[in-house]
């Protein structure tokens, strides 16, 4: 009798011990306001600054507790994708304009900050509005506040550039004259490398920018809508295709940041990059070639159905989880964060802009303050094509593109395959926003 | 009396309970939401019968997954079970003598390192321009060898595998090492004294003798190559294209990029009924449970 009497407590106290791991997590901490903040910038100077900063605030703040983590990009996706819609995610956490975020806005996983900015319109006005537009949906919601101003600008080596006596180009034609002449000189023309597949999802979203339509784009690039049947989406392709003779050998086995490397050590006379890399290229201490004499230029136009002016690049921001139980403490917390006097700290230190206005104060780098101006300038901005396609047919779409690399289709063919995807999309994407 | 019958079961619920909650009721959740349009974020979950089956045998990548599966399954047995054995049977013969401990360390070092740490390694060796393997080849005047090794359609997954191989042969090795070594030297002497040479020995006496040890080795090599994932994750995720797209990583990808939790419950009932039957046959063929 004793021995079962032994064994059931045994067996219930092994059971209990399961149990009791869940609860106990939940306790500590009660007097402090617990703020979860989600980023994906793990790498160095980028991480130290934003610690330093939410530090800072910490110390001004005894009662708010900020929580940090991160994960690098594509990690970070996935990560995200898990904790979101689960009881267990961040306050606050990075996240990309578009259709990224316009996901977890269908299923209501996102703090409206409109009402925020109408009641404090200092703040309001101390954003730059051609930005905000990014995260603004079409009905007037302002889920997020950028962190980082970004576009896609092609680099160029100057010294290659004078070697070979070739100007920057402007158009198309010119564009194709320059590499055949940055070739006949010994140079290889445009360093890239599409192992991580993105990348070519950047020369792509441009090329369709100015080849097809904006009305057409933005039917297609609607999940429940997208058919992709506009021949000037084919014409982008075959655009592409042209560039490939140009591009380093075996651009599909090499990764975005070894394009970068090459482009900085002189194997390639051009790179098309976003203006956020050029702290990796130039900083003083950190960059990999300081030294390296390189200007930039806006993707040549071509002429077509689509809007030459439109500059590719969104910025990067943070959004508020609608779970949130502090939801006022998180504002609070991002319009310091992503405010003007962090800005401009941030511009000078790790050379990254946020969307308040004047942060250009004690930025020595021209590089940097000729990125600011083109984005600044800029009529109107166009989305990360990756970003704003549904994800299955972002998927084919990317496929498509590095099998063309590769020369392993045409673009006749990877279009085809790309509408039988979007319009399967259309019915999945349907069954989706129909709960 | 009564009392002795009840306590052994009652030992066991704890681990009963474990193993229901943490391997069957996933296992059937997995099921139940093959027939579901679902995210991981979404609340709701909508029926559609079998339309994720559909697409998913219907899925052009589906051949290409089958086919790469197999031939990391098929190279994996060649490479590491036949070349394995073979290495296992010439440290265990006189040849190695006295150096027998340093190549066995030596082989089996590979398979300490952590498979996402080997992938980062591999794509630096595979790198086309500046890469080691490819370096090697133009420093030995091979310079018509160098291949693009992951960028290119054809081979990326063909580079892939051997990147395994280079890991896990020595796995494999030491597995049949310590199975050779539990053969009672009192039948290789015999075999000795009736005149019988290494190979004979090794063919007639040895590898007989180690048949169980290496039907698991098989069976763990086999069942391995339908979980592929890291491997190709770490590498080319999939790429070029989806050329070397398997079975796992179009799991984690729909679940995880694509937002279709369906589609990879599918993918899991797939590679579950897979690996299930190879267990069954493995089980069945060595007429015991035991691994």
């Amino acid at each position: 009798m004793k021995k079962r009497v032994l064994s059931v407590l045994l067996a219930t106290s092994m059971v209990a011990t399961m149990a009791a791991g869940a609860s106990a997590l939940t306790v500590s901490a009660e007097e402090k306001k617990t703020i979860k903040f989600f980023h994906r910038f793990p790498d160095e100077p980028y991480n130290s600054f934003i610690e330093s900063k939410i530090a800072e605030y910490e110390e001004a703040h005894p009662d708010i507790d900020i929580v940090v983590e991160s994960a690098q990009n594509n990690p970070y996706k996935e990560k995200l994708k898990v904790v979101v819609g689960g009881d267990d995610c961040p306050d606050i956490f990075f996240s990309w304009c578009g259709e990224f975020t316009e996901r977890f806005i269908r299923e209501d996983l996102i703090l409206d900050l409109t009402p925020y900015l109408e009641a404090d319109t200092e703040w309001k006005e101390s954003l730059m509005e051609s930005q905000m537009v990014n995260y603004t949906l079409d009905n007037g919601m302002v889920y997020g506040i950028p962190f980082r101003l970004d576009a896609k600008l092609f680099f160029y080596n100057i010294d290659q550039f004078e070697e070979a006596g070739v100007e920057v180009p402007t158009t198309w034609d010119e564009l194709v004259e320059v590499c055949e002449k940055l070739q006949e000189a010994g140079f290889t023309p445009i360093a890239y490398g599409n192992q991580d597949l993105w990348p070519s999802a950047h020369y792509i979203g441009t090329l369709n920018q100015m080849l097809v339509s904006d009305e057409v784009r933005a039917v297609d690039y609607t999940p429940t809508t997208g058919a992709f049947t506009d021949p000037g989406y084919q014409t982008a392709l075959e655009y592409y295709e042209k560039l490939i003779p140009y591009f380093n050998e075996n651009s599909n086995g090499i990764t975005a940041d070894m394009a970068r490397s090459n482009f900085c050590m002189g194997m390639g006379a051009m790179y098309y990059a976003e203006v956020i890399e050029i702290p990796y290229i130039s900083d003083p201490t950190s960059g990999l070639n300081p030294d390296l004499n390189y200007g930039m230029f806006k993707f040549p136009e071509i002429e077509g159905p689509g809007n030459p002016n439109i500059l590719t690049g969104v910025p990067e921001g943070f959004v508020v989880s609608s779970k949130t139980e502090y939801p006022d403490e998180c504002v609070e917390f991002l319009k310091w964060f992503l405010g003007k006097e962090v800005g401009t700290e941030q511009a000078q230190t790790i050379g990254w802009f946020n969307a308040s206005i004047g942060t250009t104060e004690g930025v020595t780098d021209q590089t940097l303050l000729d990125a600011y101006n083109v984005i600044t300038s800029a009529e109107e901005m166009g989305p990360w094509f990756d970003n704003a396609l549904y994800s299955t047919v972002c998927d084919e779409y990317l496929t498509a593109a590095s099998d063309l690399t590769n020369g392993d289709v045409t673009p006749a063919e990877a279009m085809e395959k790309i509408q039988a995807k979007a319009l399967e999309a259309q019915t999945l994407a349907a069954q989706t926003t129909e709960e | 009396m009564r009392t002795k019958k009840y306590t052994p079961y009652l030992y066991m619920l704890p681990g009963c309970a474990m193993v229901l909650l943490f391997v069957y009721i996933p296992v059937i959740a997995n099921c139940v939401y093959s027939f579901f349009r679902l995210s991981s974020y979404s609340s709701g979950m909508k029926f559609v019968g079998f339309d994720n089956y559909v697409r998913f045998f219907t899925n052009e990548t589906f051949w290409i997954m089958i086919r790469n599966n197999v031939l990391y399954c098929v190279i994996s047995l060649i490479v590491q079970v036949g070349f394995g054995t073979v290495v296992a049977l010439l440290l265990e013969s006189k040849l190695a003598g006295r150096f027998q401990n340093v190549f066995r360390n030596i082989y089996y070092i590979p398979a300490l390192i952590s498979l996402t740490a080997v992938g980062l390694m591999f794509t630096f060796v595979y790198e086309p321009n500046l890469g080691l393997l490819n370096s090697a080849l133009k420093a030995l005047g091979l310079s018509n060898w160098t291949q693009s090794w992951l960028g290119d359609s054809k081979l990326a997954i063909f580079s892939i595998i051997a990147m395994s191989q280079w890991q896990f042969t020595g796995y494999i090795t030491l597995l049949m090492v310590v199975a050779f070594q539990n053969i009672s030297t009192d039948y290789i002497e015999a075999a000795e004294i009736d005149g019988a040479g290494p190979v004979r020995r090794a063919i007639s006496v040895m590898i007989p003798l180690a048949k169980e040890q290496l039907l698991v080795c098989s069976i763990i090599t086999i069942i391995g190559a339908f979980k592929l994932f890291t491997e190709v994750y770490s590498t080319t995720a999939g790429g070029p294209g989806n050329s070397s797209q398997v079975l796992g990583l179009f799991l984690y990808q729909n679940a995880f990029l694509h937002d279709d939790l369906g589609m990879a419950a599918v993918t899991g009932v797939f590679i579950f009924v897979i690996t299930m039957i190879l267990s069954i046959i493995q089980i069945k063929v060595t007429k015991s449970g035991e691994v």
